[in-house]
């Protein structure tokens, strides 16, 4: 039976973000941090030292008068399939690859705290806790029991809902399945998303929407120059769109994005 | 080194062995006693024979652990035997309602993911591969609570080591050629 | 013997070396790493089973189809049945723990007070009409010969399904206008023109954006409407009319005209289909006043619900229509911020998803619809009756029974026998016909929706409309340099969480503050995160400023909180002075 899983071929989990229909309505956010039970904004915390898995990014062409445009952009995790510059970096081992889903994982009990991984992260994809997570009197009713809190002095990150991809495992076995159904593996933010921008799924499987959006020739991702090999595909019409997600010169995205 | 400074260091060394072994145990272990009077063997004759009659999986897959009040007036709504235990039981928890507060030795830190039905029904591992003989146990043994981590002492259990440690899962995942990643078990 | 220093030496050298051959010391650094994974104050989610419980979205009038994941009896995430829900509706299931709720309200005294004053023109102002308890209101009023108040007389429907153009004066259209489900879904179908000074939410997504000068939207309104009547040309007008499907969304005064130019009416723009009612509701009912319409000094005793308000009105345009000679206000309400700060008595209610409640009819729908909001959570005050209940309340003043309401509306639409009732667990769909009284009941309980195809409408515009907004050039611009573009409007009561959203990233502006371009803000002196002081011809308000470049020149955008809304909501000029 454990032969068995070994044969199962490593799935590469990605995403097609549709940058066109993102109306930046952030309901992506809330609802990963409902369900990694992300504590509300410390009173003290700005757009600098909250936390944020997937955070929505308002860009623009940078013209002046009516000739500007925006567009939101999602960025999380953007789950780097070689070389994660967060990886190599951690004194603590606790970054990690799974071989078998391509995730990137982070383990806040391993972590130290010292914020090299998000210093060397080139999508400040990272966050720190610099406080004590606290909730309202109650709502740690509503926590989600599938993912741990996680304790000031730690960082932490997406992890495309990973207690829902061990809840999918389980319901597989249960179900005598070997693979588990891609209905039941859907993180948060893609089934939050109103407008159906976010597509996930396994990339290595052709079939699947996230793969055809991915090959798209209208698709990029984020500084691809870096050689990282995101797994995060973004999709837009637009030319500046494009260009601006590939940053050219360093600081010239940042300058034009808020958010 | 003289010899009455050898003697003078073998009594620092005993004293220490002493405190080590028989003193600390009794200071770091709290000892609390299961609020029922349990006996999995007569249960095991009369009631299920098999582990998951009581510790059941829910349609999800997910485990139930140890069955609520429930499943326990089901058959104890009025006494089914003779013995203290039972009487006392259903006066104590089926009368009033009240969910028995059962200590649970395999209690797990809060970022341990463990999934019960990957490992019994896909690797078909045997409960007492961790959980030792529970099954066959006429009584319940003692629950040693550490003061520092709250964890039980011992999960009586036969896996080789004293509790069901990170080290212990790492151990069996190495040798089955299944350590992929942290996440696999953590949360 | 003689003990020397040394020998304690050894002693404590023995001791150390015979410790190490003993459990304590590795025990002790295991504990102290299990401790530290437990750190005091980090709290632990409850376990339990996990089920699925359905509901709809009472905060607003789109009624989303939501599907909640329960640990036991506890909600701890919320979903869309239909495709993915708005941040406020993700976040709903936080509201009951919200710290700013109300908890407490003197009921008793307040019902007393109402009883004493009642004769002296009584009024409820209904924020979220077109529910079952907007009929009892209703019914109540005509029995206290009262006023019903809601925002509009006669409110319209949009079929987007059957629009190939739609130019957008302003209107949040894609930014919780509708049904996400339904807008998202016809979307793909019309071409959207968007009008707005700023490039809104709705603006990034639509075909085209026209980047409008701020404060022109009446301008622009009435060009469209001077080169349909043929007075003129325009581009916009001429793509509006080329396909001959098409209609405007706004608030601008002219856009009725328009629409019924453009044959929009009965085609596009319906009345609203409401759900079949009691036929002894309709006849005991009182007409539906617009509050604009009210004579002002006439109201004696106003009631406010505000349990999930589909919109706010400035207090600017309710003050006047309260007699001079102390009025009596009371509101119900889920916090102290809104209309509480004028009212003598301002009562607690409880908040989705807590409450029953059904669902007012939604814009972009024109199926007649009826939907319950079904209690997730037992509330969370404690006591439970320290919580008013607007209907009982309202409807004893008046004799009416209420408590049973919607179970006869629900055997009203049952005794139709008309439609289907669809529930969300199985997605089945269940003619009305085969169901019995008490099955129909049973499944509107468990979140089920009951809609039947419409049926032919026609609508005709209301003849005159007269704006809320008073003429502008009583303001110069000389003291107030900058207009004041609002946002769309927002449920009153959010979720801790929307921090996310407002303040560890500043992708919505958060309800108590202001936009400003950076010369605007250069100007007025005031720095990005600082205070301010927001002043209209009406008021002040103490604001928070964010400069951002996407503000143009003249403009302010200004947050959604009552307070900026009141000293806002009628006045069109502002000034930003520091703190």
């Amino acid at each position: 039976m454990i032969a068995e899983t070994k044969k199962t071929p490593a799935a590469r989990y990605g995403m097609s973000i549709d940058v066109d229909r993102c109306n930046g309505c952030g309901s992506c956010m809330v609802a990963c941090a409902v369900e990694n039970n992300v504590p509300p904004a410390a009173s003290g915390a700005t757009d600098r030292t909250g936390l944020t898995w997937i955070r929505v990014f308002r860009i623009d062409n940078g013209a002046e008068g009516s000739g500007r445009r925006s567009a939101f952009v999602p960025v999380l995790c953007q789950h780097c399939g070689k070389d994660a510059p967060c990886v190599s970096v951690c004194p603590q081992q606790a970054v990690d690859v799974d071989p078998a889903t391509g995730i990137v994982g982070q383990m806040p009990e391993r972590c130290l705290g010292c914020r090299y991984c998000m210093a060397a992260c080139p999508y400040h994809a990272r966050y720190f806790n610099w406080w004590d997570p606290t909730w309202p009197a109650g709502m740690e009713k509503t926590l989600n029991p599938d993912v741990a809190p996680r304790m000031r002095g730690v960082v932490e990150k997406c992890n495309f809902c990973h207690g829902r991809w061990h809840a999918a495992k389980a319901k597989a076995v249960a179900n005598g399945k070997n693979e588990i159904d891609p209905a039941d593996y859907i993180p948060a933010c893609v089934e939050a998303c109103p407008s159906g921008a976010i597509h996930f799924g396994k990339l290595n499987d052709p079939a699947t929407e996230t793969a055809q959006g991915a090959r798209d020739p209208d698709s990029f991702r984020m500084l691809e120059s870096l050689g990282t090999d995101p797994k995060i595909y973004y999709h837009s019409k637009k030319n500046w769109v494009r260009e601006i997600s590939s940053a050219p010169r360093p600081g010239l995205a940042k300058e034009n994005a808020r958010g | 080194m003289t010899l009455r400074g050898t003697i003078v260091f073998s009594i620092g060394v005993l004293a220490a062995l002493g405190a080590g072994w028989a003193g600390f145990p009794r200071v770091i272990y709290q000892t609390h006693r299961q609020p029922v009077d349990f006996s999995h063997q007569i249960h095991a004759d009369k009631a299920g024979s098999k582990c998951d009659d009581c510790h059941a999986f829910r349609a999800d897959g997910t485990f139930a652990g140890v069955p609520t009040l429930d499943k326990c007036s089901g058959c104890h709504a009025a006494a089914m035997g003779s013995t203290v235990a039972e009487k006392n039981f259903i006066e104590r928890f089926v009368t009033p309602q009240r969910e028995p507060e059962w200590l649970v030795y395999a209690r797990q830190p809060e970022n341990v993911y463990f999934s019960h039905i990957t490992h019994v029904k896909r690797a078909n591992l045997k409960c007492e591969r961790c959980h030792g003989n529970q099954g066959t146990s006429n009584t319940l043994p003692p629950f040693q609570q550490d003061r520092i981590s709250g964890y039980s002492r011992d999960i009586w259990g036969h896996a080789g080591r004293p509790a069901m440690t990170m080290d212990a899962c790492v151990a069996c995942h190495r040798q089955s050629h299944l350590e992929h990643s942290c996440l696999d078990c953590h949360k | 013997m003689t003990n020397s220093r040394r020998d304690i030496f050894k002693f404590a050298g023995g001791a150390v070396a015979g410790a190490l051959f003993t459990p304590a010391p590795w025990r002790l650094i295991t504990d102290t790493a299990l401790w530290s994974e437990n750190w005091p104050g980090i709290p632990r989610p409850a376990r339990g089973e996990i089920r699925a419980k359905f509901t709809n979205c009472a905060l607003c009038p789109a009624g989303c189809a939501v599907r909640a994941r329960c640990v036991g009896e506890q909600p701890v995430s919320l979903a869309g049945v239909h495709g993915g829900l708005c941040p406020f509706g993700l976040t709903g299931h936080h509201l009951p723990y919200h710290p700013a709720r109300l908890k407490q309200g003197p009921i008793e005294e307040a019902k007393a007070a109402v009883r004493k004053r009642a004769p002296d023109g009584i009024a409820i102002l209904d924020l979220n009409p077109g529910r079952t308890v907007s009929w009892t209101y209703r019914r109540a009023m005509a029995s206290l010969q009262g006023l019903y108040l809601a925002p509009e007389s006669q409110p319209v429907a949009y079929d987007l399904s059957a629009a190939k153009t739609v130019l957008s004066i302003g209107a949040p259209l894609l930014d919780g206008w509708g049904t996400p489900a339904n807008v998202n879904a016809a979307r793909q179908n019309f071409r959207l023109i968007q009008a707005e000074a700023v490039e809104s939410r709705t603006a990034v997504l639509a075909d085209e954006w026209i980047p409008l000068a701020p404060g022109t939207e009446r301008a622009f309104a009435q060009e469209i409407l001077g080169a349909l009547q043929g007075e003129r040309t325009s581009v916009v007008a001429r793509e509006l009319t080329a396909d001959g499907s098409s209609f405007v969304l706004g608030d601008a005064p002219e856009i009725p005209e328009i629409n019924r130019l453009l044959g929009a009416y009965g085609k596009i723009i319906v009345a609203p289909s409401e759900a079949p009612v009691p036929e002894p509701w309709k006849k005991s009912a009182a007409a539906i006043t617009r509050l604009a319409d009210v004579p002002d000094h006439s109201i004696g005793v106003l009631l406010i619900d505000e349990s999930n308000a589909a919109s706010y009105i400035p207090w600017h345009f309710i003050e006047p229509k309260l007699t001079g000679d102390n009025p009596l206000v009371v509101t119900f309400a889920a916090t102290r911020g809104g209309y509480a700060r004028h009212a003598q008595y301002a009562l607690p209610i409880a908040v989705y998803p807590e409450l029953t409640d059904d669902i007012a009819p939604a814009v972009d729908s024109i199926h007649p619809t009826f939907r319950i909001s079904v209690p997730l959570v037992a509330p969370v005050v404690t006591p439970p009756a320290g919580l008013a209940n607007p209907a009982d309340f309202v409807g004893a003043l008046a004799g009416v029974p209420a408590s049973n309401a919607l179970r006869e509306r629900a055997d009203a639409i049952h005794k139709s026998a008309e439609g289907a009732i669809v529930t969300y667990a199985d997605g089945k769909e269940t003619p009305v016909k085969d169901l019995t009284a008490d099955a129909f009941w049973k499944s509107l309980n468990q979140g089920a929706r009951w809609d039947r195809p419409p049926g032919l409408s026609s609508l005709v515009p209301a003849a005159s409309r007269s704006t809320l907004r008073p003429a502008e050039p009583i303001e110069s611009s000389a003291d107030l340099p900058l207009i004041a573009i609002r946002e769309p409007h927002n449920p009153a009561l959010v979720s801790p969480l929307m921090t996310k959203l407002y303040q560890e990233s500043g992708l919505r502006l958060a309800p108590n503050r202001v936009a400003l371009n950076p010369d605007d803000a250069r100007a007025a002196h005031v720095p990005n995160g600082a205070r301010a002081v927001l002043q209209t011809r009406i008021g002040r308000c103490s604001v928070e400023v964010t400069v951002d470049p996407a503000v143009p020149p003249g403009a302010v955008q200004v947050g959604g909180s009552p307070g900026i809304q009141d000293v806002c909501g009628p006045a069109a000029r502002v000034k930003v002075v520091p703190a």
